[in-house]
């Protein structure tokens, strides 16, 4: 199939394309322009590595065609950084140890950002089951609703 | 994955037009088309990308009812304030479904059609028998790994879950699908597989799911949904029940009462015969657990699903009794 | 990959950088940014990708495949076949065992299990190779398979003699018993499930290999890779920078990984190869299924007279696989009559492998539940039993333990877990619908030692640099290495470069078995006090230094400066001391190999685990020891359970970073968790193949399955498990949780359930 011009947006960006229509934005991402923090864990909405931001929203980066963020304004965990700046979620990922291996981070960052600005950090509870999107094998977990709960207290002070 | 050509629907009428040719399919979210055309299951020429398409995300709610715009996401409306009180099973059903993520994709059009998770279905290369994929391929499931499968509505064809949560809250409370001009109720909209398990829904080629309409009523700002499964979350149901009350001025007589189970069945499953046992009758655990069985009437087992038909009764009673504490 | 300790927790003060203190991890910005470059995201100019086809039948051969059309579609490089690739050497096993002189084929003919390898395309883009590698058509002779342990035609099996153990008269003290109790256990497939999936970047330069790969141990794959395209080892480089998740599944050089290197030999080109999350559920070994039989006979006060104990697991057709079953049951509880035998069974499965804890997961599972049952007999409660059965030595080896906190841990968790006001009779404690159960159970694991080897330089700006070929995948090996370089040097932790997963770095054995810790940090320390040695033996006596008048003995290095220990005279940095006495750096290589090795002994140590040192050996027996108290709620309807409190004391010795070992404690624990109540492999009889092979259906558990979980370190210093103290982490966590958490249903429910995982149907 002919490849058509994608053009995206990403992290302030803007990127010229020329992908077959199936190319996802996942593996646009990683096997076009080299933005890996961005992970393929399951390629099949089953994990949420691949969590990213398209126009503000967190979404899944391996059920969305690249074709479709045309548009849109994309977010990758290498955009969140302002400025050598770390977020405060990720500051506060690095405090409460939320991670062990690493490989589902960017994608446990990236949902963690929105839960907060959707309001849905409003408890344990509610982190744990906001989060739940986004596996971790290392079992990272309690420590991530402690760094989402410490992001989401620093927002609202 | 197959290669497809992509179009991007300017309007919801070129959409339609765009639809109707051979091969070509609507892409909303793509939570399931994308995710099927990587398993080999849908194979597209075409895909005729709606999410850019303006207005059709709307949700507008009145004492009357609710009508939500077939691209509004499924996360938006489980987070509406006046879904949330007009029409909490709603609101439930929808946060409990998927992941924060998918529900952020996926709309409430793409949501209706969702396929089977049934795994001989999303796996063509290992099974090629399957009646829902290859008309009169067989069924794989049958003698297979079934615990995931329906117990209700199944035929010697299919026995492949419905495994949304929103379609299930919606045939409880009578909400219709606009396919255009054409209204048709969701409980209509879903077909039971029968001998065509591969026709699942009342839609014809070149028709485009609109928006869905929900009427208001006294049982659906009374409502819950109860998702029971083995995972806390990120999980299909092995049961779940959507139930709406509304009870007479005494506060304990069931007045109306709505009821339809998830996970167990072919299509979202309206249990009216618990309604009519309940209708009139003082609430009560006893009555209700009585009446919930017949939530489960007709049910067949295939082994390793037998769990099922003891189980839906209990959420349905569970859920039921639920609303009547909160009186 | 070289990770900077200077960009660590702006947060951790000096106190976080010592050994011991809870810096944060020093690979954590990378990650969190990132900007961490896992082995496949390297990026190669001409690039091609490969894509696996895998048998859909269970048993039989391959009688045709046809490549026609998948050669046609656009894109497609080549498609490799048994009949295309290269022929390859068969490699030695990972004890080194010299291999049969024969062809090795990494694509079968002869299929044994469902979801092997057949096939394999390779294209110019990833889309490309999935699109063209469904149009391999793959035609079979299929015979009929074994599909399980609890296939007709599986058999009891093949006898492992050296997995049995025995002492006393074990059937007899059993028949005379006053109380006996027998039960069967059962575990299930599982899988490790890493959020990364396995795959790799090979790339050919001439008669050179490199290899970037997810690895637990870059010098054994890269012997296997060696050995496999008979080239020296040297000429094959591993890089494995970061490593998204093993759990045991990563240590080994695998077919697919032969399939892309051969791929790459062939094209010319660089392929990379990812598996697709469904192969990884068949393209390597889960845990093996497990039978087991416990009986305990015992007298009426709860004292153990006797333990028999039958094992059983599933290998695959051509592997050999032994889960050993025996390894906790033998241990944990004093008895003097003991009888343990364990048989595996072939079945037609990929061969299963390492998963957390490997033989004590399942093993615990066994006897855990066992002393649980009879607590129950005998009326005494489970945590009051475990302490009359408390062995105070190894009952098998007969030795000493070097040092064993378990009785520590029981009464600090039961402390924090308020064990006392438990309610004894089950189904007795209640929320509403809400049945709730209070489970204990022990968990251990084996010090497992071996030689290693690390590099370590002081450079002119006065920071240290520390090189090894280890790896860390999650566990803080950076960390605790640039802790321990630090420490020993006498610099703060911010001033050491700690570079790793690079086989071209000083040679390390495999990450697994807990053991890389102890290893790695005796090694650095080595290597570190070496190099110290040659600083202030250089301050000392070189007449450029500024203490070359002193005439001391000996100086002090901390913080960075240089100074004698009475405070007199110069102080000096240790840039600055380079700078005068004119040396850019101080160099030293420190291994822990008996000082006459030779180089075959050291090639040896690095590349097989047939030189680890045996835990028992010498005076002592050695292990890590746990103590789990687990609060489930169980809903009396639906039969669901839910795991609401967990509080877990655990000895692993010394702690290099409790903040890091926590975690890894944690992740243990909520694996399993995970283990207990939902993962399983689920088969069809059918087909001979596991169906859920996939995130959705083979449940892991999420955050909303996980309530705050509280460990408390019971360890103390252990002088003969490691150099520097600390025992075992990274598997000790799992074992015992699923138990605990059985025993916890059986209290809130009355229902023992003894086939995991606890699902719903189970308990309604």
């Amino acid at each position: 199939m002919t490849k058509i011009p994608v053009h995206l947006d990403i992290n302030g960006q803007h990127h010229e394309l020329q992908l077959e229509p199936r190319v996802t934005l996942l593996d646009a991402l990683r096997e076009r322009l080299g933005l890996t923090g961005t992970k393929k864990g399951c390629d099949h909405g089953q994990c949420g590595a691949c969590t990213v931001h398209i126009d503000g929203e967190r979404v899944l980066a391996c059920l969305t065609l690249a074709a479709q963020a045309e548009g849109r304004s994309i977010t990758t965990i290498e955009g969140l950084a302002r400025e050598g700046e770390l977020h405060p979620v990720q500051a506060a990922f690095l405090e409460q140890d939320a991670f062990q291996c690493g490989y589902c981070t960017p994608g446990q960052i990236m949902s963690a950002v929105a839960c907060i600005r959707e309001g849905h950090a409003g408890s344990d509870e509610e982190i744990r089951e906001y989060m739940a999107g986004n596996l971790c094998r290392c079992g990272a977990y309690p420590h991530i609703v402690a760094a989402v709960r410490q992001a989401a207290q620093e927002f609202a002070s | 994955m197959r290669d497809f050509s992509y179009l991007r629907a300017t309007s919801t009428d070129a959409a339609r037009q765009a639809a109707a040719l051979p091969g070509a399919m609507l892409l909303a979210g793509g939570t399931t088309l994308i995710d099927l055309a990587k398993c080999g299951v849908a194979e597209p020429d075409t895909l005729v990308d709606i999410t850019h398409l303006k207005g059709l995300d709307r949700i507008d709610v009145s004492e009357r009812g609710a009508t939500i715009g077939a691209l509004a996401k499924m996360g938006h409306v489980a987070d509406h304030a006046d879904i949330k009180s007009r029409f909490p099973a709603i609101s439930e059903a929808l946060w409990q479904a998927a992941s924060a993520q998918i529900r952020n994709m996926a709309t409430i059009g793409g949501n209706l059609m969702q396929r089977t998770r049934c795994p001989y279905f999303r796996d063509p290369a290992n099974f090629s028998a399957c009646n829902k994929r290859v008309p009169g391929s067989g069924c794989s499931a049958i003698g297979g790994v079934t615990r995931g499968h329906a117990v209700l509505g199944t035929s010697d064809a299919c026995i492949a879950m419905y495994p949304g949560d929103l379609a299930t809250a919606l045939v409880a409370f009578d909400a219709t699908v606009h396919l255009g001009d054409r209204r048709i109720l969701v409980d209509d909209f879903f077909l039971l597989p029968g001998t065509t398990p591969d026709r699942e829904h009342a839609i014809e080629p070149g028709e485009v799911i609109t928006a869905i309409e929900i009427p208001g009523s006294a049982a659906a700002r009374r409502s819950t949904y109860l998702k029971i499964r083995d995972r806390q979350s990120y999980e299909f149901a092995a049961a779940s029940a959507a139930v709406g009350i509304e009870f007479e001025a005494d506060g304990r007589t069931i007045r109306d009462l709505r009821v339809a189970l998830g996970g167990v069945a072919t299509k979202p499953w309206r249990a009216r015969a618990v309604e009519a046992a309940l209708k009139g009758k003082v609430l009560d655990p006893e009555t209700v657990r009585a009446a919930s069985l017949l939530a489960v009437e007709g049910a067949v087992d295939h082994g390793a699903n037998h769990y099922k038909i003891e189980l839906a009764p209990r959420v349905v009673a569970r859920a039921i009794l639920k609303l009547g504490e909160t009186a | 990959m070289t990770v900077h300790t200077r960009h660590g927790d702006a947060l951790d003060g000096a106190l976080a950088q010592a050994l011991g203190g809870r810096l944060s991890r020093v690979d954590g910005p990378a990650k969190i940014t990132g900007a961490a470059k896992y082995a496949v995201e390297q990026q190669l100019e001409g690039l091609a990708y490969a894509v696996l086809v895998e048998s859909t039948i269970a048993s039989g051969k391959v009688r045709a495949i046809d490549t026609v059309q998948a050669e046609a579609a656009p894109g497609v490089l080549q498609v490799l076949t048994p009949d295309t690739i290269i022929s390859l050497r068969t490699a030695s096993d990972w004890f080194g065992t010299p291999p049969p002189d024969k062809p090795y084929c990494p694509l079968a003919r002869d299929i044994t299990f469902s979801g092997q390898h057949v096939a394999a395309v390779v294209a110019e883009t990833f889309e490309q190779a999935v699109a063209a590698a469904a149009l391999v058509k793959v035609s079979y002779d299929e015979t009929p398979s074994i599909v399980d342990l609890s296939d007709g035609k599986a058999g009891d099996g093949i006898p492992i003699d050296a997995m049995t153990k025995e002492w006393g008269d074990a059937p007899a003290a059993f028949a005379a018993a006053p109380v006996r109790i027998c039960a069967a256990y059962n575990t299930p497939r599982e899988y490790q499930a890493p959020m990364e999936p396995h795959g790799l970047v090979a790339r050919w330069e001439g008669d050179h290999l490199t290899v970037w790969e997810p690895s637990q141990w870059l010098d054994g794959m890269a012997r296997t890779y060696a050995e496999w395209f008979e080239v020296p080892f040297e000429n094959v480089r591993l890089v494995s920078p970061y490593i998204g998740g093993g759990f045991g599944s990563k240590a080994l050089a695998l077919s697919h990984g032969a399939v892309a290197a051969s791929a790459a030999k062939m094209l010319g080109r660089p392929v990379k190869l990812v598996m697709t999350r469904q192969q990884t559920f068949t393209g390597y070994g889960g845990r093996a299924a497990t039978r087991q039989t416990v009986t305990i006979g015992a007298d009426r006060d709860g004292m153990i007279q006797s333990i028999v104990h039958r094992g059983v697991n599933e290998t695959s057709i051509d592997g050999m696989w032994v889960e050993p079953l025996g390894s906790v049951t033998s241990i944990m509880y004093a008895t003097p009559n003991f009888s343990s035998r364990q048989n595996v069974v072939r079945v037609n499965s990929v061969v299963p492998g390492a998963m957390r804890a490997p033989g004590e997961n399942p093993s615990a599972f066994g006897i855990e539940s066992a002393i649980d049952e009879l607590a129950y007999v005998v009326g005494i409660d489970p945590l009051e039993i475990r302490l009359r059965n408390y062995a105070e030595q190894d009952p098998h080896a007969k030795k000493a333990w070097s040092t064993r906190q378990l009785r520590e841990a029981f009464a600090a968790g039961a402390e924090r877990f308020g064990w006392a006001r438990r309610s004894p009779e089950p189904r007795s404690m209640r929320d509403g619908n809400q049945l709730i159960g209070w489970g204990v159970a022990a968990g251990t694991y084996p010090v497992r030692r071996a030689y290693g080897e690390a590099v370590v330089r002081i450079l002119a700006d006065g920071s240290v640099e520390v090189e090894s070929s280890s790896i860390d995948m999650g566990q803080g090996t950076y960390t605790i290495l640039a802790q321990t370089a630090a420490e020993t040097v006498g610099v703060p932790a911010d001033d050491v470069v700690v570079k790793l997963g690079d086989s071209r770095f000083a040679r390390a054995g495999v990450s697994g078995g807990s053991r890389l810790a102890g290893v790695m940090t005796g090694a650095v320390h080595k290597a570190a006090t070496s190099a110290l040695d040659q600083l202030v033996g250089l301050a000392i006596s070189d007449p450029r230094s500024p203490f070359h008048a002193l005439q001391a003995n000996t100086l002090v290095v901390a913080k960075g400066r240089i100074g004698s220990p009475r405070g007199d005279g110069p102080d000096v940095s240790i840039a600055e001391l380079l700078k005068s006495v004119g040396r850019d750096r101080i160099e030293a290589t420190g291994d822990t190999m008996p000082a006459n090795s030779t180089a075959e002994d050291r090639y040896k140590n690095y590349t097989t685990i047939a030189m680890a040192l045996p835990h028992t050996e010498g005076d002592y027996s050695r292990y890590s020891w746990c103590a789990h108290f687990i609060e489930v709620r169980v809903d009396e309807d639906f039969g669901t359970v839910r795991v609401s409190r967990v509080v877990s004391a655990l000895d692993s010795g010394r702690l290099y970073n409790p903040k890091l070992a926590e975690s890894q404690w944690k992740g243990g624990i909520i694996m399993g968790i995970g283990q207990a109540l939902l993962e399983e492999g689920i088969m069809d009889r059918r087909h001979g193949r596991i169906v859920n092979n996939n995130l959705a259906d083979y449940l892991v558990p999420t955050n909303a399955d996980i309530p705050d979980i509280e460990v408390i370190s019971v360890g103390i210093p252990d002088p003969h498990s490691s150099a520097l103290g600390g025992k075992g982490v990274g598997e000790l966590g799992i074992v015992g949780v699923a138990p605990a958490i059985a025993n916890a249903v059986f209290h809130a429910t009355g229902k023992r359930v003894r086939d995991l995982p606890i699902t719903l149907e189970k308990l309604i």
